[in-house]
């Protein structure tokens, strides 16, 4: 699959420049763009590092307010120990509780998301910075970034290449003016006192999204549901605060003036499930325009939700109720509890004859229940004024329907296709499209070529030919064997005991769908010899574990591996066949008679006893299961006269 | 030529003119030194030549408000939050002028990041206007350092900027000449902004002329600065200056000689006689000498002062908020969260009182509960008064398309030519300040709100943008008792948006001509 990375488009669209990676291969490429700016930094305006000044750290009480905005992220481990904590609290309060319905009786729930993702660029939104993530701190800082006096901001155009991809994917109609806004609050993440974003003209409105019964919504929505997204704008990332020991915090402004896109969808959701499944969708399609660097768990992705409640005879009216907005939930689990503990709190506060309170509530992951960050007498006014430094931003007919043709391909139309061509499950299928940030999928489809070639060579087709994989007719065949091995087996490796503890990172699936624990050469080899039944699929998962365990490297290869320990499956022939089924027939009259007279309905459990008798009898490494059972019926047959 | 060959020339005639330019020498001459006018916050150590200075030029001393960021000097825009603040970088005005032959003798004193009228609200105390010793009297401000030390002889050219008249209204006060661009003409990348959309760098001389050859002669109105986003672009400044020559010389073939505009409603109560009678002996002067002079109409000038004191501290409030303390400047001992508010501690001590006042009426109308009848009610008067502007000047406004003014739509105070409408005109002449330099002692007693007042006229061509410049004039009869504060007034002179380089020109004529006449 041809997928144009953003900066090579936005440099083709930009600079008019070609890749020269691949077929073109230059060593030390460097775009004529950072030339430039790297001229125009002789006045110091790039300080990379920066001086230690700015890493002073900033001392307040930990008690003061929380942030009026964004409160920075936290580390997902340390998440997930919070996580786990809170479960074992929450399980010795009431162990009663158990599931929680997608509807209550009597009510309607409306809920409306907006999701913050960060943009897969490689400057900064208003300075010529790099973006980089986990770098040394304080590496990537312009002046702006640091809000120093008389720095000035300049917008870096390439970054409206993703933002256009993202808003075209979710089908908005992109303005072809739109403008700059300042977000006025203080807070240390937040070096100029204001955040930049788009706030009175933004720069797309009136998107949509459908999601599928397929993509997991709640069955009370049916086949499908689509859902208005109001506007996508552009604004600034905050600074990465570091907690320090007591009082102080350190802070990374690397992160500082990283563009952002922030989608606002419509109230239009009204089942939990359904507000995570698109958030996940949102997710995925962002990734497959290649529009988002990285997801939630890493911070990538963040969503707030607003949540409403009313009773379903008041939906006549048109208005909804009062709503909530809980913060900052950053898993797709997390929006899910979140929206029916915040929807249960306010049923349960109405019930109880009391009214819901337009406020800002929080979220601990794995907890039960929201909690109340800051009422409307809290809430800062942002003061939102039209940044008086940057001029509009305007976007031509050509750009839009440019990247409009680049994104054609998006993740329903795929989906579709390893459905209907691959004969993967459907369910198998966005789990291979979610998982590692799409590079799960590159690695499924390099496995699959790799198996399809080898299968061809075997049956004496020409290999040259069939380069696109899906015309090959026979690719239901064994592509779900591949999806199943990737899927199933792979998620086996990673929770086995015996795993390597000390580099769980190793195991890394690159974007171009390259492993190097698993590589791909030697997971088709060893789907290959499997295929044929060269070998059983328990000396395979054997052979994935030593694989993983870079333990097959010695012997030179899977098939040579093979060779060495001699695992190939050397099968009984049809006489020991015969043979056993003879033995395993012993003293077994009565479970033959099962099979005797003309019953309704074939006794295949009784069958299948007598065939795992044969396997324990027999010499398992040598027995096909399948033709086993094949030996047993017929002889049945011959024995009973009764047929399935 | 040299920078040096013209301004030895400059020299030359300064010295010839006879009256007008030999006074102000002599006035230097006396008033140096004899006692401490505060004008500079930190002196450069003794230069000799220019550092960095392209061959072929030679050096000229340059004075530069303590605004702009030098990298060898510190920077603390007269607030104590960034007291001993030294900034990383070099404002592109300040290299460029380097590059031009400037030595920079030192850093001047200013109203805290520009926010006043008379250069009193700084950390480093007062500036002094050295026309006058007793009693004290405001230089003017907030650029009032620079234009104290161009007129004591200090600097040849100084920096400054202005944002409702912070040039203009110091150079009036302490007779030198101050010279405000059109907006986006001169980068401010480097300047510390107060308030964005109104904040022009700009320039002091004793003589329109020094400044028309430093911008116009080297060629500085031609550069873009591609680090400011509102620097205007290299294609606008090469295809505007051809086409502007086009509309000139066209212009002078049909409609005659050059028209000078008087606003009427310049002629406030508050104007002191004696600046009104050197506003209209202006007038006579250029009459005189084949000018025709035209009484024309700005009607929105009244809303004008209203919508600048609500735009510039909405900015201001915005771009103050940086200063946390915490990447740079002064901050507290205590935590950031001590007081009210997180850095309510640090900001309550570090910013002076004028600048607070500031960015509290700022807060408040971008409030959501005043945005709309304050920032953008404001906003809609600015539209106005620059669509006054266009109208009267003969040039189009090259950053509009040509605008339709409908009859109808005109104030009935509006005087037609003919039954085309009103004359249009190349310049307009006024005032720079209604009064002469205001007593220290007389400040201490006004209200802000009668501070404000001061920048009446300089206010309207800030908002739109346009370029202007205020000369010294002589005040022909002062008062027996009078110092020489109240011996001299500026007066204003306001062109079309990019005009500057025939604006410069005609406050040199008019400076010479008013030099000969009296």
């Amino acid at each position: 699959m041809s997928r144009i990375p953003t900066r090579h488009l936005g440099r083709y669209l930009l600079q008019g420049q070609l890749p020269r990676k691949g077929c073109l291969a230059s060593s030390n490429y460097t775009p004529r763009g950072s030339c430039r700016v790297a001229a125009s930094c002789s006045c110091s305006r790039c300080l990379q590092p920066f001086s230690p000044q700015a890493t002073r750290a900033v001392h307040v009480s930990t008690s003061s307010a929380a942030s009026p905005a964004d409160t920075p992220i936290i580390p997902l481990r340390k998440k997930l120990k919070d996580e786990a904590k809170q479960l074992k609290k929450e399980s010795r309060k009431n162990k009663a509780q158990k599931g929680s319905a997608q509807t209550v009786d009597g009510w309607e729930l409306t809920v409306g998301i907006e999701i913050h993702a960060q943009l897969n660029t490689s400057r900064k939104l208003f300075s010529p910075a790099a973006t980089s993530f986990n770098d040394e701190p304080n590496s990537h800082v312009a002046l702006f970034d640091l809000s120093i006096p008389g720095s000035q901001p300049l917008f870096q155009p390439q970054t409206l290449i993703p933002a256009l991809r993202a808003a075209l994917a979710l089908n908005c109609d992109i303005q072809p003016v739109s403008r700059f806004d300042r977000k006025h609050y203080f807070w240390w993440d937040q070096p100029s006192g204001y955040q930049i974003t788009q706030y009175y003209e933004p720069l797309a409105r009136n998107g949509s999204i459908t999601l599928l019964a397929r993509d997991g919504i709640a069955p009370e929505d049916g086949d499908s549901v689509t859902v208005g997204i109001q506007q996508i704008q552009l604004e600034q990332d905050t600074a990465k605060t570091l907690a320090q020991p007591g009082d102080a915090r350190w802070l990374d402004f690397n992160r500082v003036g990283v563009p952002l896109i922030e989608i606002i969808t419509r109230p239009e959701i009204h089942h939990p499930r359904t507000a995570a499944v698109l958030v996940r969708k949102i997710q995925l399609l962002l990734n497959a325009v290649d529009a988002c660097v990285s997801g939630m768990e890493t911070g990538g992705l963040r969503a707030d939700v607003n949540v409403s409640v009313r009773r379903t005879g008041d939906t006549a009216t048109g208005r909804l109720g009062t709503r909530t907005e809980v913060k900052n939930l950053s898993t797709i689990k997390a929006v899910e509890d979140a929206i029916i503990a915040e929807r249960d709190r306010q049923i349960a506060q109405i019930e109880a004859g009391g009214s819901v309170v337009g406020e800002t509530r929080g979220w601990t992951l794995g907890s039960k229940q929201t909690r109340r960050l800051r009422g409307k007498e809290g809430e800062v006014d942002y003061r939102y004024m039209p940044d008086p430094d940057l001029g509009p931003l305007l976007i031509s007919e050509d750009l839009v329907r440019h990247i409009k043709e680049s994104v054609a391909h998006l993740p329903d139309r795929e989906l579709d296709e390893l459905v209907d061509r691959y004969g993967v499950s459907a369910k198998d299928a966005v789990s291979l499209m979610a998982l590692d940030n799409g590079a799960r999928i590159e690695y499924f489809y390099n496995v699959v070529g790799g198996l399809g070639k080898r299968l061809r060579e075997a049956e004496g087709r020409t290999p040259q030919q069939p380069l696109d994989l899906e015309l090959d007719p026979d690719l239901k065949k064994y592509a779900p064997l591949a999806a199943n091995w990737i899927l199933h087996e792979f998620g086996r490796l990673v929770t086995d005991r015996s795993s390597p503890q000390d580099d769980e990172t190793a195991f890394e699936i690159t974007p171009e769908g390259q492993c190097a624990r698993v590589p791909v050469a030697s997971l088709s080899e060893l789907l290959f010899h499997l295929h044929q039944k060269k070998i059983t699929g328990k000396v395979a998962k054997e052979l994935l574990l030593a694989l993983y365990h870079g333990n097959v490297g010695e012997a030179g290869g899977v098939t040579a591996a093979i060779d060495a320990h001699d695992l190939w499956f050397h099968e009984l022939s049809e006489e020991e066949y015969g043979a056993l089924v003879e033995s395993a027939l012993e003293g077994e009259d009565r479970v033959l008679k099962e099979f005797g007279g003309n019953k309704k309905t074939y006794p295949q459990g009784k069958l299948m006893y007598l065939v795992g008798k044969m396997l324990r009898l027999g010499p398992t490494e040598r027995i096909d299961p399948v033709n086993a059972e094949k030996a047993m019926r017929s002889r049945i047959e011959e024995l009973c006269g009764t047929s399935a | 030529m040299s920078l040096h060959v013209r301004l030895s020339r400059l020299n030359l005639r300064l010295g010839a003119a006879p009256g007008h330019a030999q006074k102000i020498i002599r006035t230097q001459i006396r008033c140096h030194h004899h006692y401490e006018l505060n004008h500079f916050v930190q002196r450069a150590p003794a230069e000799t030549t220019a550092v960095g200075s392209k061959p072929g030029t030679t050096s000229f001393r340059l004075a530069v408000k303590d605004n702009f960021a030098t990298k060898d000097l510190p920077t603390t825009c007269a607030s104590s939050i960034l007291a001993g603040y030294s900034s990383p970088f070099e404002a592109t005005i300040v290299r460029q002028l380097r590059d031009r032959g400037a030595v920079v003798v030192g850093k001047t004193n200013m109203d805290e990041f520009g926010m006043g009228s008379h250069s009193t609200h700084s950390s480093h105390g007062p500036v002094l206007n050295p026309l006058s010793e007793v009693p004290p009297t405001s230089a003017g401000g907030s650029s009032g350092g620079s234009a104290v030390a161009v007129r004591v002889g200090d600097a040849d050219i100084a920096l400054g900027t202005d944002t409702g008249g912070s040039i203009r209204l110091p150079a009036a006060y302490c007779g030198v000449v101050g010279y405000k661009p059109s907006y986006g003409m001169l980068s401010r990348w480097g300047v510390v902004p107060y308030a964005n959309s109104l904040d022009t760098v700009g320039l002091f001389a004793r003589d329109a002329t020094a400044i028309e050859n430093l911008v116009f002669g080297t060629k500085l109105d031609e550069e873009h600065d591609p680090n400011d986003p509102t620097s205007l672009s290299t294609n606008f400044r090469t295809s505007h200056r051809t086409r502007q020559q086009q509309q000139q010389q066209q212009q002078q073939q049909e409609k005659g000689p050059i028209r000078v505009g008087v606003p009427l409603e310049y002629n406030i109560e508050e104007l002191d006689p004696l600046i009104r009678t050197a506003w209209s002996d202006a007038a006579n002067v250029l009459s005189d000498a084949g000018v025709e002079i035209v009484p024309v109409s700005l009607p929105s000038t009244r809303q004008a002062l209203a919508a600048y004191y609500v735009i510039a501290p909405a900015e201001a409030s915005s771009n103050l908020a940086k200063y946390d303390g915490v990447r740079y400047g002064v901050r507290g001992e205590e935590s950031d969260a001590a007081g009210e508010v997180l850095y309510s501690k640090t900001r309550g001590d570090g910013f002076g009182d004028e600048v607070k006042r500031r960015i509290l009426l700022g807060s408040y109308s971008l409030s959501s509960e005043a945005m709309d009848n304050y920032f953008i009610q404001a906003q809609k008067v600015r539209r106005l008064v620059q669509r006054d502007f266009d109208r009267v000047f003969r040039i189009e406004n090259p950053l509009y398309d040509a605008q339709q003014f409908d009859l109808s739509d005109m104030s009935d105070n509006v005087r037609l030519e003919d039954k085309l409408g009103p004359s249009q005109v190349d310049f307009l002449l006024c005032p720079t300040a209604p009064t002469f330099a205001p007593r220290m002692q007389d400040l201490e007693t006004q209200t802000p709100v009668e501070v404000y007042m001061n920048d009446v006229f300089t206010v309207p061509a800030s908002l739109a943008g346009l370029p202007a410049v205020s000369i010294p004039v002589t005040i022909r009869s002062p008062a027996p008792d009078a110092d020489e504060s109240r011996k001299v007034a500026g007066l204003q002179l306001i062109g079309q948006y990019w005009d500057d380089r025939r604006l410069l020109n005609m406050a040199a004529d008019l400076s010479s001509r008013l030099a000969t006449s009296s």
